[in-house]
């Protein structure tokens, strides 16, 4: 990857140093009456968005951070967003 | 032959002279010199054979841009001759020619190109079908270039750098050479690249005088100079840029020059900005034979000339679409060489001045006129021109013919860094249209000719890339702008693509051998996007990147199919621009590996070593691969084993437990200080991950131990898992802070009592206990008792820099009892037989945690927890016909299968993990992963091996572990 | 030229018809495989590809073309072996020399570790019929005498896999070949057609939107490669478990013959082979985390060239001259989704193929277009349906947790 990520401990950084951790997907859901459908969804199942997507990445070879960025999957850029994000594109 | 020596823009010594080897024939050449100036210099003409064709070819650019002057430099093939400077002694050869470039055996093949149309071997050479495997074997023989032998070994210096500039300026002619100027001048940290060995561009070789008076090539000299003398600018010559990449990534390959100590090294700069003045190159026109041996293009023949002093030849015609043609054939008028005429596609629009210099020549001049073919058959010996009206044609002879359709700007960097192009009909050029921010464009790359706008255009770009660096240049470039738009814009160019001919050998692409009728006939078959015809008829392809039929390709189809030239858009430019040898991109590739603090106590005479992971460590210590030695030592005495690389972190804060919670499966609320905990971490599909040891050494603090190979990521996995709950806990990964001593065997009590400052007896420290003492009178250790080779056994955390000395002090402590390493592969064996499992030996993906038999340890008491994996485990219970681990010893006790073998009956049921004989149990045992229904004790597995024929042989499923099931002897 | 027509080889601009039998999303390998084999089996002549650039635009027109039947699980490998043996079929049925150049596939093994895997697939073909062999040290030497078996690399070679059956098939030519035994039986191709919408009421497919208008079907396949899962998730909602990676790969200047067979070695990352025109390509592992830049990287370049060069030495000497990317669509367990009218009565997906996607197209079409025919699922690709996932019953094609995919 030849494109920049900004942690927010570390600042601009190779995006090399750094490693995906999947869409944003909200917090761990509850285990109980879990079932099987909504335990995929929040596991597995991905939107694959091709515009602006909120994401997790984590500082590999840094300070060890997890942290979200917006960023566009159709360019591999990171985009500044508002605090509410972008209307999802596609 | 002898050269101009007196033209001051020589880039040669004429009397220094280099001797080297031309197909075995001795020739000489000078200092300066590349190799195809100096081939050519000797008399050489045919410089190589065409792919398909065998047709011959000859100096044509003098960039490198197409595959006709590749050659077999010293056994690398493919090498830019005209690229390549020329050292005395180089061995140099043509390539695909069978006999020699001049002299080809298969030349005949040119006569056979109706055979060859485009994609025939896709229509053709499938019948009958039982051809087809002797087809490809003759294809495969044909294609290629050049040649490389499996035992050759390229030497040579290959280093490279990493750079971090403000900005980067690509391509050191005078828009860049102002650019950089311009940047460096407020405060700019600049870095400029440039392909040649000297920075000038265009102005570089050209004699004729700028609007002050001055000569381009002087101009040239004097912005170099100013470049030099300024501090803040690196210039980086003979560097050729590979690809520019997002964020303001650039690659380059630099060659060394004399004194450098590389030969060729990679380059990588990230910058703030990034200035494109890569210029222009030629774009062949299309007309029949219009890659014979004496057609080449202007710059070609002006820097012959000009650069190296060589003449192109005698008698030379001109058929050209630019005013560069008409000053090169003034130029080479002046130097002796008879200009028969100079056709220029273009009806008006010349430069005035220029028609006057070579009507003062007495050069006839021909507009509107252009050239419909070359004859001669190794070289030119004439040309046809025609009007492009149809109001008349002529036949001239000649020697060298001059042929260029026009300019096309090198607009890779731009598009490669996602910028986009448009056609322009007025300069007839793909013109950067829309641009990626902090990128900027500047000279004859926008179009523009003039030279005064070529400059002015460069300085405006370059104090665009300082604004971009926080410089205020506002008003600077305000008035920048404002001179530029006073300065003559975009010339008028022509458009012309190819000469009106129905030839069968106007080729579009001369790597490739691809013809307008090739492209013709692809059109026909339903290819209608260059793209795909860049596919099927292969244009474009070769080792010179693309870079000439890249404009005339797309031009050509539009024009065949009738669509406005504005339809047409280039097909996609790919890093690298240049063809970059795997010596340079690899660089210095270290081989990196991490050693232990015992590394080289490990490293006996006999050990064989192996990389573990990012490890190196020891898995024989002698060439029994069954480790009888070793395993014997450990079960009947004391051995001792680097466990240096297990995986070692220091957990912490108010909300570790609950991180511990989360993570592993068992109820981690129930550790006791002073015992240790074997748990396992398994990931969401309630697969086990990874297994080890926790300790609670006080309140909110733990100690926590992973297998090596997940040592890297087990921070990451514990902040991922718990990075919307806001918790707060600490992680130390001390993998490399504490080194491992694995002490093992039944006297090893004997040797820990020797060595330990405290009491431990089995009484004092029984099994699974954790304790914490000092070694050898003042080492802090961190001591467990574990199990994990089925002995009695101590493992000792002690910090990495007194590990060697605790490693010598344990060893000596037992040399009397005959103490001795054991390895990793001794390790293995032992704990097979002792039913111990390694994930990823004995698991796969999809093995869960019940499936492993080690549900036991998940506690389900513990919901809130929200534990990683549990859901999954509690819904994959009672699930049928998963593959489960279990122990099996076989029918035959001398047959061991080997691992990876497979359990069959009708199909495949599962498979063996790790087999092994088993000297302390004088049976064939090991795991196997196999379908529930199989994995009932008593059941009979069939196990077939690779190679085995059919043959199965057959184990029962046992119950495990194989040795010591009662588990006294770790308790001993 | 008098020996070939000059005739397209595929009707490229039939006429758009406002309903079809069954609407196949993506002008890829699959879709073209699967219209093929539904003209060809079934008698479905009324359908259409809708292809948003020109055929072979994504993965069919980038890959590296290999082609081998030496899966891990057996639920794989039958998929496979029919696809192997269909190149020299489709090449005469199709009258396109498809050129299959039957190889060989040499996987090196650089650790114990490795070999055990190695020996599981050896086994595993071999008990089903499947050509393949282990090779020692010096035999791998012999085969590829410009490979170093010595312990100088830093992986060094401990034997390898050998896989006769496999090889390098022309992947343009599938593309072409494909469109137009499928043209031929009437099957309307449609580039420049862009999918903006699928049609459901009720749980039922209707049909999709298109760039150039609506079009009514009863059946709508996705197999748009790695565009599949963010279609479905934009078009229906329905979220797949793929992530759709860059994957790239690059060729080298032409050589003569230097590479007799494919090279892949997993320790390195790279797998490589030299192809009919003489060019050494070469691809590896892919960058994990999702986009659809299809943009090469220059960290790439230059890893394939320390990974090859280690094991081939020679290489040094040769020079990378084209680079490129394209899109993987990957599962968490490696193996692709092919399954139907879950949770959309009528929709049909074939997707997830990762890049295994090349040498299983033309089986895998086969099938699948018995499945849009009949509706009913063929038994082979019962173990490739979509609620494998929330059953927990992932498939065994990757031995190791994959790090392609976030944390799982
Ligand atoms: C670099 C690389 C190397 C590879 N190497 C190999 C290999 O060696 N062996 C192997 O087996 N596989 C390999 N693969 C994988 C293989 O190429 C793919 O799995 C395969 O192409 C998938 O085929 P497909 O038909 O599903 O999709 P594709 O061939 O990708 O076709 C999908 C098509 O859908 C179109 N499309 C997308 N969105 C829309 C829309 N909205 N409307 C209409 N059309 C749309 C796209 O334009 C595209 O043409 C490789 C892939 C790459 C990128
Ligand atoms: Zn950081």
């Amino acid at each position: 990857m030849s494109f920049l990520i900004t942690c927010p401990t570390c600042g601009p950084r190779k995006g090399y140093e750094f490693r995906y951790g999947g869409e944003d997907k909200g917090p761990r859901p509850d285990e109980a009456g879990l079932t099987p459908e909504e335990w995929v969804e929040y596991v597995h199942m991905n939107r694959c968005v091709a515009g602006v997507s909120k994401e997790w990445w984590f500082h590999r070879d840094g300070c060890s951070a997890w942290f979200t960025i917006w960023r566009d999957t159709r360019t591999n850029l990171q985009v500044q967003v508002s605090n509410d994000g972008p209307e999802e594109q596609s | 032959m002898t050269r101009l020596s007196e033209l001051p823009t020589l880039r040669i010594d004429p009397y220094e002279e280099l001797r080297f080897e031309y197909d075995g024939r001795p020739l000489t050449g000078v200092a300066g010199d590349s190799v195809a100036t100096a081939m050519f210099a000797s008399g050489v003409r045919v410089f190589s054979r065409s792919l398909k064709y065998h047709r011959p070819r000859g100096l044509y650019s003098l960039d490198g841009e197409c595959a006709n002057a590749m050659m077999a430099v010293d056994g690398v093939p493919n090498a830019a001759a005209e690229t390549t400077p020329l050292a005395a002694g180089m061995r140099v050869g043509p390539q695909n020619v069978r006999g020699s470039a001049d002299h080809d055996r298969l030349g005949f093949l040119d006569m056979f190109d109706w055979a060859m149309p485009a994609g025939f071997y896709y229509r053709l050479m499938h019948k009958p079908a039982a051809m087809w495997p002797i087809a490809a074997e003759q294809i495969r023989k044909m294609a290629g270039l050049g040649e490389m032998e499996p035992d050759h070994r390229t030497v040579g210096r290959y280093t490279e750098t990493y750079l971090n500039a403000e900005v980067c300026v690509v391509g050191g002619g005078p828009a860049g050479m102002r650019a950089a100027l311009a940047a460096a001048q407020y405060g700019a940290r600049v870095v400029l690249l440039e392909r040649r060995p000297w920075l000038g561009g265009s102005f570089e070789h050209r004699l004729r005088s700028l609007d002050d008076g001055t000569p381009a090539y002087q101009r040239a000299r004097d912005l170099a100079a100013a470049v030099k003398a300024a501090d803040n600018i690196r210039v980086f010559a003979r560097t050729a840029l590979i690809g520019t990449y997002n964020d303001n990534l650039i690659t380059a390959v630099q060659r060394g020059a004399n004194g450098d100590d590389f030969d060729e090294r990679y380059v990588e700069i990230r910058a703030a900005s990034i200035v494109v003045a890569t210029g222009c190159i030629e774009r062949p026109l299309l007309f029949e034979n219009n890659e014979r041996p004496g057609v080449m293009q202007i710059g070609c023949a002006h820097r012959l000339a000009h650069t190296y002093g060589l003449l192109p030849g005698r008698t030379a015609v001109f058929s050209v679409g630019s005013d560069g043609g008409l000053e090169c054939a003034a130029d080479l008028a002046d130097h002796g060489v008879a200009i028969t005429c100079v056709a220029d596609c273009r009806p008006e629009g010349h430069d005035p001045e220029l028609v006057e210099a070579l009507r003062q020549r007495n050069v006839p001049f021909l507009a509107g006129w252009v050239a419909t073919a070359a004859h001669g058959r190794k070289k030119v010996r004439g040309v046809s021109l025609t009007a492009l009206d149809g109001t008349g044609t002529r036949d001239d002879s000649c020697d060298v013919l001059v042929a260029s359709a026009g300019r096309t700007p090198l607009a890779g960097p731009v598009t490669m860094a996602q910028g986009k192009l448009a056609y322009d009909s007025h300069t007839g050029c793909f013109l950067p249209a829309s641009l990626p921010a902090r990128l900027h464009v500047a000279g004859r790359l926008t179009g523009l000719e003039d030279p005064a706008a070529i400059e002015t255009s460069g300085h405006g770009a370059g104090l665009a890339a300082a604004a971009d660096c926080g410089r205020a240049v506002e008003t600077e470039l305000r008035e920048c702008d404002e001179r530029l738009g006073q300065l003559p814009g975009p010339a008028a160019g022509s458009g012309l693509v190819r000469s009106p001919t129905h030839g069968r050998k106007a080729f579009v692409c001369f790597d490739e051998d691809a013809t307008v009728k090739n492209v013709r006939q692809a059109i026909d078959q339903g290819f209608d996007v260059p793209e795909l015809i860049k596919r099927f008829a292969s244009v474009g392809t070769g080792p010179g990147q693309g870079g000439l039929p890249g404009h005339n390709l797309p031009m050509l189809v539009a024009e065949l199919r009738g669509m406005p030239p504005e339809s047409a858009s280039p097909t996609t430019m790919r890093a690298p621009m240049v063809p970059v040898s795997m010596a340079t991109l690899a660089g210095s590739s270290h081989d990196m590996c991490k050693r232990t603090p015992v590394h080289d106590s490990q490293k006996l005479p006999g050990a064989i070593m192996r990389r573990i992971g990012a490890w190196r460590r020891v898995r024989y210590f002698s060439d029994d691969l069954l480790c009888r030695a070793e395993v014997r030592n450990v079960r009947t005495n004391v051995g001792m084993l680097d466990g240096s690389s297990l995986g070692k972190f220091r957990l912490w804060g108010p909300d570790a437990l609950n991180a511990l919670q989360r993570i592993y499966v068992s109820d981690m609320a129930k550790l006791r200080p002073g015992r240790v905990k074997y748990s396992a971490m398994c990931n969401d599909d309630g697969c086990v991950v990874d297994d080890g040891i926790v300790i609670k050494r006080a309140d909110n603090e733990y100690y926590l131990t992973t297998s090596s190979g997940r040592a890297g990521q087990t921070v990451e996995w514990f902040r991922y898992h718990t990075r919307y709950d806001g918790w707060d806990f600490k992680m130390v990964n001390l993998t490399d802070a504490l080194g491992v001593i694995n002490l093992s065997g039944p006297n090893a009590r004997t040797v820990l009592e020797r060595v330990a400052d405290a009491r431990v007896s089995n009484d004092a420290f029984p099994f699974s206990g954790y304790r914490e003492f000092t070694l050898l009178g003042r080492v802090p250790a961190r001591v467990m008792r574990l199990g994990f080779v089925g002995e009695l056994s101590y493992e000792l955390h002690v910090p990495s820099s007194y590990m060697r000395a605790v490693w010598d002090g344990v060893a000596a402590a037992g040399t009397d009892l005959g103490i001795a390493n054991f390895g990793v592969e001794a390790q293995n064996i032992m704990r097979m037989e002792k039913g111990h499992l390694i994930v990823g030996s004995e698991s796969e993906q999809r093995t869960t945690l019940n499936d492993l038999g080690l549900g036991f340890l998940w506690s389900r008491n513990k919901p809130e927890a929200r534990t990683v994996g549990s859901v999954a485990l509690a819904q994959t219970l009672e699930q049928p016909d998963r593959l489960k681990l279990v122990g099996f010893r076989m029918d035959d006790p001398e047959h061991t299968p080997r691992d990876g073998s497979i359990v069959v009956d009708e199909r495949i049921r599962g498979w063996v993990c790790v087999a092994r004989n088993s000297d302390a149990l004088s049976q064939a045992v090991g795991m196997a992963l196999v379908d529930e229904p199989l994995s009932g004790e008593g059941t009979t597995l069939q196990i077939y091996e690779d190679g085995c024929g059919g043959n199965l042989a057959t184990a029962r499923v046992v119950p495990m572990p194989f040795y010591d099931p009662g588990g006294a002897r770790i308790r001993m | 030229m008098f020996l070939l027509p000059s005739t397209p080889l595929w009707d490229t601009s039939p006429p758009l018809k406002s309903s079809y039998d069954a609407v196949l999303i993506g002008g890829g390998l699959h879709s073209l495989a699967t219209a093929y084999y539904l003209a060809r089996d079934h008698g479905m002549t009324n359908v259409a590809i809708l292809e948003r650039r020109f055929i072979g635009y994504g993965g069919a027109g980038r890959n590296t073309a290999i082609v081998r039947a030496n899966q891990r699980t057996q639920e794989n490998v039958p998929l496979y072996q029919e696809a192997l043996d269909l190149w020299p079929v489709l090449t005469r049925e199709l009258d396109y020399n498809l050129m299959f150049y039957n190889c060989g596939n040499l996987n090196l093994c650089h650790s114990e570790a490795a070999v055990t895997a190695a020996r599981m697939n050896i086994a595993s073909a071999q008990f089903q019929g499947v050509g393949s062999e282990f090779l020692a040290p010096a035999d791998v030497k012999r085969m590829v005498p410009a490979l170093d078996v010595s312990d100088r690399p830093r992986h060094p070679i401990h034997g390898a896999m050998f896989h006769p059956p496999g090889g390098i098939v022309r992947h343009d030519a599938v593309v072409w070949g494909l469109a137009k035994g499928a043209s031929e039986q009437g099957i309307h191709i449609h580039q420049q057609t862009e999918v903006t919408g699928i049609r459901a009421v009720d749980g039922k497919i209707q049909g999709v939107e298109t760039s150039r208008g609506t079009i009514n079907s009863p059946r709508v396949l996705l197999s748009a490669g790695g565009y599949s899962a963010g279609l479905s998730h934009r078009f229906l909602g329905v979220r797949l478990p793929i992530s759709p990676l860059t994957i790239q790969a690059m060729v080298t200047q032409p050589l003569k013959p230097l590479l007799n067979h494919v090279v892949s070695s997993g320790a390195y990352h790279v797998y490589c082979n030299q192809t009919l025109k003489g060019e050494i390509a070469t691809g590896a592992h892919m960058d994990p985390w999702p986009n659809y830049t299809t943009q090469t990287t220059a960290h790439y370049l230059k890893h394939q060239a320390e990974a090859l060069t280690d094991i081939l030495p020679c290489l040094r000497g040769v020079r990378f001259m084209r680079h490129w990317a394209g899109l993987a669509d990957m599962t968490p367990d490696m193996a692709p989704i092919i399954d139907g009218n879950d949770p959309v009565e009528g929709y049909y997906l074939n997707c997830g193929w990762g890049y295994f996607g090349f040498k299983s197209c033309t089986s895998t079409g086969k099938y699948v277009a018995q499945y849009l025919a009949t509706g009913e699922r063929p038994e082979i690709l019962e173990p490739f349906r979509l609620s494998r996932y929330k059953q927990h019953r992932l498939m065994g094609e990757t031995a190791g947790a994959i790090s392609y995919t976030p944390w799982n």
